[in-house]
């Protein structure tokens, strides 16, 4: 009990100072430490956890000395007022106990706040300092490493190399000894180095421009000299033209000559100068030269102001063309035409001459525009020719060159491009405009040097002068072939028409002394009319009637026979023979199909015609082929063997010597003719 | 196809279009006169009027996967001077003959590049001035020796062991044409351009027997001549044509038995089974009955025919096939007798 009172009292005391304490507090604070009571201190004195003991013990009392109270209080009674009273008064003491506690606690708060506070605010402090020393690091990394790869502009240079410095260098630049281990100073040292050397190249080379500028004034003072040299020669030409003249030497009008053929366009330039060439070294019946306007010519070459020369100009230009003279539509197209078809305007003639005097006059033509050229072709002769109808075809300027070459028949375009220009203005085919322009041969495209391949179109094409050099000799050798062969071709049909064979003394061996059977009819027939005969059937499956060739009917009788035979002349004659088929109209129809005799005439003239040839360059080959034929239906007739039920003599007695009618399973007659002999035996 | 030769040479060769042209025409006026299977089946030779020798590998041309280059030749030769008329296989050797002389060939070699005759022999003929062709060959098995019979109107035997001639049948007036072994006794017919067909024995070298066909009414046909181009035979019977119409006779009475209704005369007959297949002007191989009813005709490519082959090897079933060669420069094979399935070509 006296601890518990003690300690009620101790709070009372403690209260009773507090109030005026806050007042005391600031006067006493200094001078009267020891004395001051402050309630502060004394929580750092006290255990918590006591205090917690005392709170709970003083709670305990409270609730007994209520319930005490009210006990009294329902007794009721007189005492009963002190005994409450004094109850009451316990109970204040431990009020105040409760109150003392209260402070201590709220004291306590305050101070472990302010504890935590301060730490928190450490930590935030060191924290800061931590984040900056972090970001120096970095930014000082940043450094190091922006250092590290700094490149420095002396590495682009392209050096000499090590061995080469230490070589040339001179020792006050290299300093070996200093830079041999220090990388740094070597290269400082390998630099100025460069930089020396450079400054003697500048200096060279300023040099060499002076020595330049020498050269050329040098040049000039010869230019001018050169050029005040051809008025003299000019003058010296001029009077020794009188003197040319009088000695025949056309020196003059060969350079006049070439003087204009500078103005030739590439592949008529080309074809100029081999035919010339070709003309002055292997045949002197060739004579070459050059027409048409050299103004014109020359006007093609300024540039094109308002000319419509050049087709592959801008649309813009064909615009304004149509915009001038606003034509239709058609005419508009006429003339593109026209354009595209354009020739230039010079040409090259070349005349060759044959041995009988005749000439074959050639003109060459370039289509600028398609870049192709053609060649007119015209045959004059020494002598008047009369002209067999049947002949017609023979020397006329569309067909004389026909087929120079096999396949050659000249009416397309050899240009594979020329197609698409040709498309763009509404041309089918070259085929309708060859009378006006000439035949674009490819024998003539390599005369000029044109080469086009066969598959590729768009090709850039150049004037080749080996390419017109090759086909020169051959191809001149083969027009004068051709013109001699198609001249003795037209004298033959000549004689032919009037059914004669116009067989040579020199060919007159190859054939029996009588020939009975008559040519009645020679005559010229079309390629159409010739397909649609009945036995030319195995020849036309064969493909050996195009329709380049030209086509005759010949007609061979004796008596009641009547033999029609279809004769194919290729363009090549007469290296390529003339091919027969044979239809015989004697005891009904007999041709090769029906007859093996017939079919042994037929390879008789076909297929052994090397001996018909005669001599060399065998024209004659057609004529002998007749003959032969003539001869072949007399041996055919005479030695038909004669039918014994029929009366009366043979129509057709045998007069030809022949050794056996008939030999080998498919029963030939002996149609070879042996010449001394003169009897007739098989093959 | 010799259109596109012919066209093919642009190359601007002067020279280029005339060889195609000669070429293209003697390929039209080709004529196939003979032809001969090998020993194994498996070839076939065929010669032409410009002497050569086409070797065909039928094994080829017959297989699934033939191209147009199976059909034509594997090796040609030139054989002889002249038309090659008529060829025989033996079991070793390839006989050709045609202008008076009679080569041999081994099969084996044959197929190799630049093959030479093995042999040549010639008959001793008595003309000087022409040398007379051969027409046809005939190998008689049981005395191993070899007939040839042609221009000079004898039969001439070759024994095929030494190769000398034994024996010369005469009695022909003009050429022979062809030959026919009988099979059971030695004898050999012959028939030729005088008309008749004559029976030989072997063993005597004597005639037994004449038919002059032109002679017998049913038969005869002057317009077209008396020669007798064809002939084969079996056991008693005997069938040739020619001039006169195809016959079938019977030998031992010597007396036509049937005329077959053909208005072309007929180049080769032969028989086949229970049928006759003959050939001759016209497109058509002819089959027909015995009884003279024609059973069929079957359009070939040439437009006249000249032999017959028949290839039954027994070596080579998958090659047993018809062919038929003539006036073009085409061999017709005919795999059943029916159609014609394709064409070797020279």
């Amino acid at each position: 009990m006296s601890s518990e009172s003690s300690k009620k009292r101790k709070p009372k005391v403690i209260r009773s100072d507090g109030a005026p304490s806050e007042g005391k507090r600031n006067r006493s604070d200094t001078e009267q430490e020891g004395k001051y009571y402050s309630e502060e201190a004394e929580v750092d004195l006290r255990d918590p956890g006591r205090d917690y003991e005392l709170y709970k013990y003083t709670c305990q009392e409270l609730q007994r000395l209520m319930a005490e109270i009210q006990d009294l209080k329902s007794r009721g009674g007189k005492d009963v007022a002190v005994e409450i009273e004094d109850r009451r008064i316990q109970s204040c003491v431990h009020f105040m106990t409760l109150k003392k506690l209260n402070r201590l606690a709220h004291i306590r708060l305050k101070k472990g706040r302010d504890q935590t506070h301060e730490a928190k605010q450490k930590v935030d402090a060191y924290h800061l300092q931590l984040q900056n020393l972090l970001y120096e690091v970095m930014h000082l990394q940043k450094e190091i490493t922006k250092c590290l790869e700094f490149k420095s502009k002396h590495e682009e240079i392209d050096l000499v190399s090590l061995e080469e410095f230490y070589k040339e260098a001179p020792p006050d630049i290299s300093k070996a000894e200093v830079t041999m281990g220090d990388p740094h100073q070597q290269t400082l040292a390998r630099l100025d180095w460069e930089l020396e050397q450079r400054k003697r190249l500048a200096e060279k080379y300023r040099e060499c421009l002076s020595n330049k500028e020498k050269i050329l004034k040098e040049i000039e003072v010869k230019k001018e000299y050169l050029s005040s040299l051809q008025p003299r020669l000019n003058s010296i030409m001029q009077a020794s033209l009188p003197v040319q003249e009088y000695l025949f030497m056309p020196f003059d009008q060969a350079h006049k000559q070439y003087e204009t053929a500078r103005h030739l366009p590439p592949p008529l330039y080309v074809l100029f100068v081999q035919a010339t060439a070709y003309g002055q070294a292997c045949d002197k019946t060739l004579s070459v030269a050059i027409e048409g306007s050299v103004d014109e010519a020359k006007a093609l070459f300024k540039p094109p102001e308002d000319s419509q020369d050049d087709e592959s100009d801008s649309d813009a230009e064909e615009e304004q063309t149509t915009k001038r003279r606003r034509p239709t539509l058609g005419v508009q197209l006429d003339d593109k035409r026209k354009e595209m078809l354009k020739r230039h305007p010079l040409s090259v003639m070349l005349d060759l001459k044959c041995k009988d005097d005749s000439v074959l006059h050639l003109t060459f033509y370039y289509l600028m525009n398609l870049n192709i050229m053609t060649v007119k072709a015209k045959v004059t002769t020494a002598t008047e020719l009369i002209t067999p109808i049947s002949a017609g075809d023979l020397l006329s300027p569309d067909s004389v060159l026909s087929c120079l070459y096999p396949g050659d028949h000249g009416k397309k375009t050899p240009n594979p491009a020329n197609q698409y220009q040709f498309d763009k203005v509404g041309i089918l085919t070259l085929r309708d405009y060859v009378l006006d322009l000439g035949h674009p041969y490819l024998w003539v495209q390599k005369l000029g040097g044109l080469h086009f391949p066969k598959e590729q179109p768009q090709h850039t094409v150049i004037a080749d002068h080996s390419l017109s050099a090759s086909h020169m000799e051959t191809t001149m050798k083969l027009l004068k072939t051709r013109v001699q062969s198609r001249l003795a071709l037209h004298k033959q049909f000549a004689s032919l028409e009037h059914g004669i064979v116009p067989v040579t003394s020199d060919c007159q061996y190859l054939f029996p002394a009588k020939v009975v059977s008559r040519l009645v009819k020679w005559v010229t027939i079309a390629h159409e009319d010739y397909m649609e005969l009945h036995f030319t059937k195995d020849i036309v499956e064969a493909g050996l009637a195009e329709d380049t060739n030209l086509y005759y009917m010949a007609l061979v009788e004796r008596g009641t026979a009547k033999l029609q035979a279809a004769v194919v002349l290729n363009p090549g004659y007469s290296s390529i023979p003339p091919i027969f088929q044979l239809c015989l109209n004697w005891k009904g129809e007999k041709t090769n199909s029906n007859d093996d005799n017939i079919r042994a005439m037929e390879s008789e003239v076909n297929v052994c015609y090397k001996e018909l040839c005669g001599p060399r360059p065998s024209h004659q080959l057609l004529t002998n082929q007749l003959q032969r034929l003539c001869v072949l239906l007399d041996v055919y007739l005479e030695t038909e063997s004669h039918d014994d039920s029929v009366e009366g003599p043979k129509e057709f007695p045998q007069e030809k010597m022949c050794l056996r009618l008939f030999r080998g399973p498919s029963r030939m007659k002996p149609f070879k003719y042996n010449h001394p002999q003169g009897f007739f035996s098989h093959r | 196809m010799p259109s596109a030769l012919f066209c093919a040479g642009l190359g601007l060769r002067p020279a280029g279009g005339k060889i195609e042209v000669f070429q293209a025409l003697q390929r039209l006026h080709m004529t196939i006169f003979s032809q001969s299977v090998s020993p194994c089946g498996k070839f076939l030779a065929a010669g032409n009027n410009y002497g050569q020798i086409a070797i065909f590998s039928l094994s080829a041309a017959l297989s699934s996967e033939a191209k147009e280059e199976s059909k034509k030749p594997v090796v040609t030769f030139q054989a002889h001077d002249g038309p090659v008329y008529c060829m025989v296989s033996t079991d070793r050797h390839l006989l050709s003959a045609g202008d008076g002389e009679v080569k041999a060939w081994l099969w084996a070699e044959i197929l190799k590049k630049g093959c030479k005759e093995l042999w040549r022999r010639q008959p001793p003929y008595r003309t000087s001035l022409e040398v007379p062709e051969i027409n046809a060959l005939l190998l008689v098995p049981k005395e191993n020796s070899l007939i040839l019979a042609g221009g000079d109107c004898q039969l001439h035997t070759m024994d095929l062991e030494t190769g000398t001639f034994t024996r010369a049948l005469r009695g022909h007036t003009d050429y022979i044409h062809c030959l026919a072994l009988r099979e059971r006794s030695p004898e050999v017919l012959s028939g030729g351009e005088d008309g008749t067909v004559r029976l030989w024995d072997l063993r005597s070298a004597q005639e037994v027997q004449t038919i002059e066909v032109y002679k017998h009414e049913e038969c005869s046909r002057p317009h077209n001549g008396r020669w007798i181009g064809c002939l084969a035979t079996d056991s008693d019977w005997m069938v040739c044509g020619g001039g006169p119409a195809l016959t079938l006779w019977h030998l031992r009475s010597s007396t036509p038995t049937t005329v077959f209704p053909m208005r072309a005369p007929q180049k080769h007959v032969t028989f086949y089974q229970d049928l006759i297949l003959s050939a001759g002007q016209g497109r058509c191989v002819n089959q027909w009955q015995l009884s003279g009813e024609l059973k069929a005709q079957v359009p070939g490519s040439s437009p006249g025919l000249l032999s017959l082959s028949l290839n039954q090897q027994p070596a080579a079933p998958e090659c047993k096939v018809l062919t038929a060669a003539g006036n073009s420069c085409r061999v017709d094979v005919f795999t059943n007798l029916g159609y014609r399935a394709f064409s070797l070509s020279f």
